[in-house]
Parts: structure tokens; sequence; C-alpha cells
């Protein structure tokens, strides 16, 4: 297992160089997202990365990914999802913490208990009852320390991302206490199945979300890193969280002058 | 970006709750925020207006989209007359166009509203057909700045995640006018002015090359 992560990293740093090495793009007017700078120094890099994303997307992945929502029944595909968010509590958990969010580490454990006691994950009854889902990552946690997101970055299979988000799922994956047991047990192929289940069920809820994206704006790209900023931002901040203060934030909403 | 606002109102028109679910959850709603209700309204817009207004905007777009009577063009002609009512069309495209509205030509300005508009409409109206009876729960409504509220939603598909989708509303006169979608915390007018900078800057700082592809 450590070697295979070693190995990961080590072809993450090469990649990583490889971009380095081919960027250094000449600069432009700086990008911004609603008041969020972006830093796109390898965009010449990324766009060429992002349309084999696209290629790979609409050969192979889209096709899986149709086949899965077809096939598997919507409650079965439910469960799953539900089953991989239990599985991920102690990442969120520990994130929440990190993030010193009282109330979002509370639910993260008042979630885990009600579903796992009575419904052994498999049904989201805390959701049900008003305790929703949240996800957290180390990227987030590094974004409320007050950490720039760094270049943005397309990667091979992967997709859009940036380079402290990037490094904040080497962190979560490296952290997480469910590889570290399964690793210990020798059982780390089942650690492997939950990764490939996470990206399975992920592209599935995009598929749509990105089809819809593709069809709808002339530069696909520049819309797509767009969102991707937009949304880590509205994540960081728990937007959708029935806890937070979102209203109190200025910077959420642009300012929209009147046409007249 | 127009064009995913059109997407995702659509999507959240076509997801309006059946009326009786909207007023059973807005009732609510109303109950939850009425000790604020005073405070909000001395400073800023009329919440409660604002949240009759989507309330009313959203079952009319699930009445024609729920319709099986109407044909696609009938749909789209409920489409446009709901849109030009009830959104500020030019308030969302000026803002989509950025700093570029201001080196564009009055003749540029001009046809880029008109473009603007039927962009829109047809982006919408290809997605006519993705309406499955999916709710639209209105919940809680709060001012944001002087002249707007965020009314705040949530699509309910029967067994996919929801999806929030807030609604930016302005108060202009007596009325409300929608100006901007945000569907998890994405706005469609920023993701819209960040495709269309993007087109122009990469075309030389030119709105023509902007208009070019909005003509195809």
């Amino acid at each position: 297992m450590m070697k295979n992560l070693q190995k990961t990293l080590n072809t993450s740093c090469m990649i990583l160089a490889t971009c380095m090495v081919l960027g250094g793009c000449a600069s432009k007017d700086p990008i911004q997202v609603n008041g969020i700078e972006v830093h796109d120094p390898y965009e010449g890099y990324n766009r060429a990365i992002f349309s084999f994303n696209n290629t790979i997307d609409d050969i192979i992945i889209h096709p899986i990914v149709k086949g899965y929502k077809a096939i598997v029944p919507d409650p079965v595909r439910t469960g799953v999802r539900n089953v991989l968010r239990t599985l991920r509590a102690p990442v969120n958990f520990a994130n929440q913490v990190l993030q010193g969010d009282i109330d979002g580490s509370a639910n993260v454990l008042k979630r885990t208990a009600i579903n796992v006691l009575l419904t052994g994950g498999l049904v989201d009854l805390a959701g049900h009852e008003g305790i929703e889902y949240e996800s957290e990552d180390f990227g987030q946690t590094m974004a409320v320390w007050g950490i720039d997101h760094g270049p943005y970055l397309v990667l091979p299979f992967l997709g859009p991302s940036s380079l402290r988000d990037y490094a904040g799922y080497a962190v979560d994956s490296f952290a997480d206490p469910l590889r570290i047991y399964l690793n210990n047990i020798d059982e780390e192929g089942w650690y492997y199945t939950k990764v490939g289940m996470d990206y399975l069920t992920l592209r599935a809820s995009l598929v749509d979300i990105l089809e819809e994206l593709e069809s709808s704006s002339i530069d696909y790209y520049a819309a797509t890193r767009s969102t991707y900023y937009q949304r880590r931002q509205a994540l960081t901040e728990d937007r959708s969280s029935s806890v937070s203060d979102y209203s109190d934030n200025n910077n959420a909403y642009p300012d929209i002058e009147d046409f007249e | 970006m127009l064009r995913t606002l059109t997407l995702t109102a659509t999507a959240a028109l076509l997801c309006s709750a059946s009326v009786s679910q909207a007023h059973a959850v807005s009732n609510q709603m109303r109950g939850h925020s009425n000790p604020q209700q005073g405070l909000v309204q001395m400073v800023a817009v009329n919440t409660d207006g604002a949240h009759k207004f989507i309330e009313n905007v959203t079952s009319q777009g699930i009445d024609f989209l729920a319709n099986p009577d109407l044909s696609y063009d009938q749909r789209k002609q409920e489409f446009r007359t709901l849109l030009k009512n009830n959104f500020d069309i030019n308030t969302i495209a000026r803002f989509s166009l950025g700093r570029y509205w201001r080196t564009a030509t009055e003749a540029q300005r001009q046809e880029y509203l008109k473009l603007f508009e039927d962009m829109i409409i047809d982006v919408y109206s290809k997605r006519f057909g993705d309406y499955q009876g999916q709710d639209l729960e209105i919940g809680q409504v709060r001012a944001q700045g002087d002249k707007d509220a965020i009314v705040t939603t949530k699509i309910v598909p029967k067994n996919d995640p929801e999806i929030q989708v807030d609604w930016r509303v302005r108060q202009k006169g007596n009325g409300y006018k929608v100006i901007d979608i945000i569907v998890e915390g994405v706005s469609m007018a920023v993701t819209q002015r960040s495709d269309f900078s993007s087109v122009i800057q990469r075309g030389g700082g030119d709105v023509s090359v902007l208009l070019d592809h909005l003509r195809k």
C-alpha cells in the first residue's frame, strides 16, 4: 500500500514538474471568479489535458456511468452512496474539527450514530431528520486556514482542481483511518474498491451536469474552471448547511448593476 | 452562462413542487422567519413578497411543463412570456458581458441583448423534456444588500440527492425580477460571465468575436 501510494505521489510530482515546464505561458489579464483570484499559469497544458479528459469521458467514462445508472436500480445506488458517505465519516469529522466547526463535528457524530446504529449505514435517516450530509476535505480545511488555491490544475483522468485541493486529497487519503486499517489487515483491495466506487458515484452525479455545461457554454474550459472555483468556495463556506451563517458573507454574491 | 442559467432555471421551474406542497413549506417558512420579518422589512426588500413571487414563478413554470396538451412550440412561447415577465434579462445580459459592456458600441450592445435572450430561450427549451415531476420546496428567504432577496429552494428528485437552487430576486417598482439563479453555490450569471470573458479575451479583446459565436 505504502509503495503504491509512493508511486502515485511520484507520478503526481512528475506530472506537476511537467506542468511547470510546459507552463510558463505569457502572462495575461488576471481572471476573477466572483472576487476569487484564479491563477491558471499552465492554461495551455490544462486545456490540452481537459480536452484529452473529455475524449476519455465520451468514449469510456460516460458510457460506464450511464450503464451504471441504467442497470443499477435507484434505491441500490442510493444505498451505495449512503454507505460510501458513512465510510467517509472519519475524514469528514477530522476536517470539521480542524476547521474549528463544532456544530459540523457534532453533526458528523450524530449522523453516523443514527445511520449506522439504525440502518447499518444503508439509509440516510439522519438526513431525513434534517441533519444533512456535508462533505469536508483537507482542501477546504486549508482554505479555512487561509491558504489559497495556488495554480489551477487539470490532471489526466482526475479532472479540474487546484494544487491546494489535490494536496488536500492526498492528505485525506493518506490519513484515512479506513485505509490504514485495511492496510494493516492486508485487505487493501477493499480500500481500492471503495476508491473506485467513490469515483463511480462522483462521476454518476456529475455526468448530466457536465453535459449540460458543455452544451450551454461557448468556452467549456472557462465555464468549468469558473464552476470549480465557485463550488469550492460554497463548500468551504458550508453554504448548504443548515448550521452555517452564510447570510453574513457579503462576498458570496457579486454586485449586479441595474440595467437602465 | 446564460444558457446554464436557463438550464438551471428550467430545472428549477421544471422541478417546482406541486403547488400544495410549495404552500405547505412556505407557510412553515413564514412561521420561522416571522421574528425577523419586521427588521428585514425596515432595511431592505420585502422578503415575504419575494417569497410569493418565486412561488408564483415556479408554479407557472410547472404548469406549462407538466401540461401534456401543449406542443413544443407552445411551451417555448409560454416560456418566453414567463421569462420576459419575471426575469430582468437585460440586467443579467449586461452583467454577463462584464467589463466588455463598456467597450461595446451601441450597435453591438443592442445586438448582444437580442442574441442573449434568444440563446437563453433556446437553451432552456431544449431541456423541457427533463422535467419528470420533481418537487420544488421553497425554504428560507433573506435580504441581500439593499435591493435584493435570496429565495432558497430545493429540488427534490425521487432518488438522487436534493439540489439547492437559490433565486436572487430584485425589487423593481412594485414587483420583483429574478436576476440570478445559484445552483449548489454556482451562480449562473458568474459562470456566464467567465465563459463570455474568456471567449472575448482569447479572441483578442474584441466583443464581435462573442457576437459571432452567439449568432451561430
